[in-house]
């Protein structure tokens, strides 16, 4: 497995809950400010759609997917397309450590959503950093 | 029969309530047979307890609602002979644990040998009280009923339902309940799930645990009057059980019935659930958008 | 009493260009306020990892897909599994392509000016979303039916 090139973090985006917007937030604030240098995101719809274009790069290449509910569309999809699936995160999992949290809705996230998100963008960058780490 | 138990404290060390399951533990083992199980260990190591766990009864002590032994033990696929949460038997006994010191106090010691005393005369008294297992068949065929995207399943048969959206499915003396496939609809992502107490003898329409999600904290409200004599502690620690499965892996509790004759009256078949079931459909479609 | 009409709306995802966002949020305000009453927004995601409810409704009834940029993901998935769409959306046509496949946009870092996009790309959808209301739209207002001959239930 080579870990020269980033790590793919792919999140589900589901428009229907808060949660999908929390793995997409969370997934952004990985790779654009905690880990940019070793994180990257795709487009999970790109991939799946299956062009050559947006598959070079990304088949067995280290992956870490980030779901916001149990549906798991992105692991699902990831796994379909032939993504190496080094950990697959799941946004209630933290959730679930927040009882009584009101983090927001599926079109904008309160403070507190966005605090949760930050958490969940955390334990992403720490994978990231332990998937490099691994490879080499 | 058994004379030795397996004692699973959470031995939570940030809350007085959790202190106090370390204490309960200590004195239900003192001079006796019982064996506690240290839950730091046994989440690392499973050879050291999973025996013990597996060939005794098990009592589990939680210290407060996050039940942190109680999930331990679904992770280890463990039976729950009973459980004991020190937080709500303290509310129950008017006892204020207090929240300024993790020392154990006069009253808190009080508490715990009151409560070790319970569990004992439970143990005197029914030494394995092993509930006897009933199968309860999965729904053959479900009713469906669609709006826009959603579609809402209800038991074809064999059910009966409440109008708060919980369900009851009786093999001879002996009840199932659990929440229907729209509430959890509603609900949305179940995140927690607060059993009703083993040996609870509840009331029909009495509270029998609730289910949270990050939308709303609902309360089942019990459809018969029964004793509890078994919780699903899958739930414990994947709740969303409730949400793949409502009526068969998602089941909440079952109950020896006491007066089912008379109480089945004021419940539902599935014809009837079916029509209140719509209105609420387009009652919540009409709500949401008014939101 | 005929049902009202409902039609899904499937935005893109594009988590990886602005265009994305900009087509998330579009489409969850026609949701929330333009057209609460009949717009269904369908889960792209849920959709391609095999959906059932999703794909059933984009199958039966009305479409319209929002898609960030050229790719056109929202569109290729619907006819994919659930058949022809009625109308698709652009977004790098209204914002421009370097625009809409600039930088992944995250909403805490939304202007008034990603907004106003927003508030374009609505005018849009609600174009084509009250053209396929009143009948005038591609296959109007009539449930599609399935149109995936080849018996799939992925």
């Amino acid at each position: 497995m080579s870990t020269n090139k980033k790590i793919n973090v792919l999140a589900c985006s589901g428009m229907g809950k808060v949660y999908g917007l929390m793995a997409r937030e969370a997934v952004l604030h990985t790779v654009k400010h905690l880990c940019p240098e070793q994180a990257k995101t795709l487009c999970l719809a790109y991939i799946v759609t299956g062009e050559e274009e947006a598959l070079a790069g990304f088949d067995h290449q280290p992956c870490i997917t980030v779901d916001g509910c149990p549906a798991m569309c992105s692991a699902k999809s990831v796994a379909a397309m032939g993504g190496d699936i080094q950990e697959e995160l799941k946004v209630l999992d933290i959730m679930k450590l927040h009882k009584g949290a009101k983090p927001g809705t599926a079109t904008e996230l309160t403070p507190e959503g966005w605090a949760i998100t930050e958490e969940i963008a955390a334990k992403i960058a720490d994978r990231v950093e332990e998937i490099q780490k691994e490879g080499k | 029969m058994s004379d030795k138990y397996a004692v699973l404290p959470c031995n939570g060390l940030d809350k007085c309530a959790g202190q106090m399951t370390k204490e309960i533990a200590l004195l239900l083992c003192e001079g006796t047979q019982n064996e506690i199980i240290c839950p730091v260990f046994y989440r690392v190591a499973d050879a050291r307890y999973d025996k013990i766990a597996k060939e005794n009864p098990l009592l589990v002590l939680d210290g407060c609602g996050t039940r942190c032994a109680s999930k331990l033990a679904g992770e280890k696929g463990l039976k729950i002979f009973r459980k004991m949460t020190v937080t709500e038997e303290a509310q129950k006994r008017g006892v204020t644990l207090p929240t300024d010191t993790l020392r154990l106090g006069d009253e808190e010691i009080a508490l715990c040998t009151a409560l070790e005393d319970e569990l004992s005369k439970e143990e005197i008294a029914a030494p394995v009280q092993v509930v006897q297992k009933v199968e309860f068949p999965a729904p053959a065929e479900y009713l469906i009923h669609k709006k826009d995207k959603f579609i809402f399943r209800v038991p074809a048969a064999g059910f009966y339902f409440s109008e708060n959206d919980c369900w009851l499915q009786v093999i001879g003396n002996r009840a199932r309940i659990g929440i229907t496939d729209f509430m959890q609809q509603s609900l949305s992502d179940i995140m927690f799930f607060t059993p009703p107490p083993i040996g609870a003898e509840l009331e029909q329409f009495d509270e029998a645990g609730n289910v949270e999600s990050g939308k709303a904290v609902f309360e089942l409200v019990c459809p018969v009057s029964g004793k509890v004599v078994a919780v699903n502690t899958e739930l414990l620690t994947a709740p969303e059980r409730i949400n793949e499965n409502p009526y068969e892996q998602g089941w909440v509790a079952e109950l020896e019935l006491t007066n089912f004759d008379e109480e089945k009256d004021f419940l539902l078949n599935t014809e009837e659930y079916m029509k209140i079931l719509k209105k609420k459909v387009d009652e919540f479609h009409v709500n949401k958008q008014k939101n | 009493m005929a049902e009202e009409l409902k039609i899904g709306v499937v935005s893109c995802s594009g988590e990886d260009c602005s265009g994305g966002t900009i087509s998330r949020l579009a489409t969850r305000k026609m949701m929330d306020s333009i057209r609460p009453d009949n717009t269904v927004t369908i889960c792209l995601p849920l959709f391609l990892a095999g959906g059932q409810e999703e794909r059933a409704f984009a199958k039966e009834y009305p479409t319209i897909a929002v898609d960030g940029c050229k790719r056109a993901c929202a569109k290729q998935a619907t006819e994919k599994y659930s058949g022809k769409v009625n109308s698709v959306v652009f977004v790098s046509d209204l914002i421009g392509d370097e625009v809409a496949e600039g930088p992944a946009l995250s909403t805490r870092d939304l202007t008034a000016e990603h907004q106003a996009m927003v508030d374009k790309v609505v005018v849009e959808i609600t174009k084509k979303f009250d053209a396929i209301m009143n009948g005038k739209g591609k296959e109007a207002t009539a449930p599609k039916g399935s149109s995936c001959g080849c018996g799939c239930n992925c």
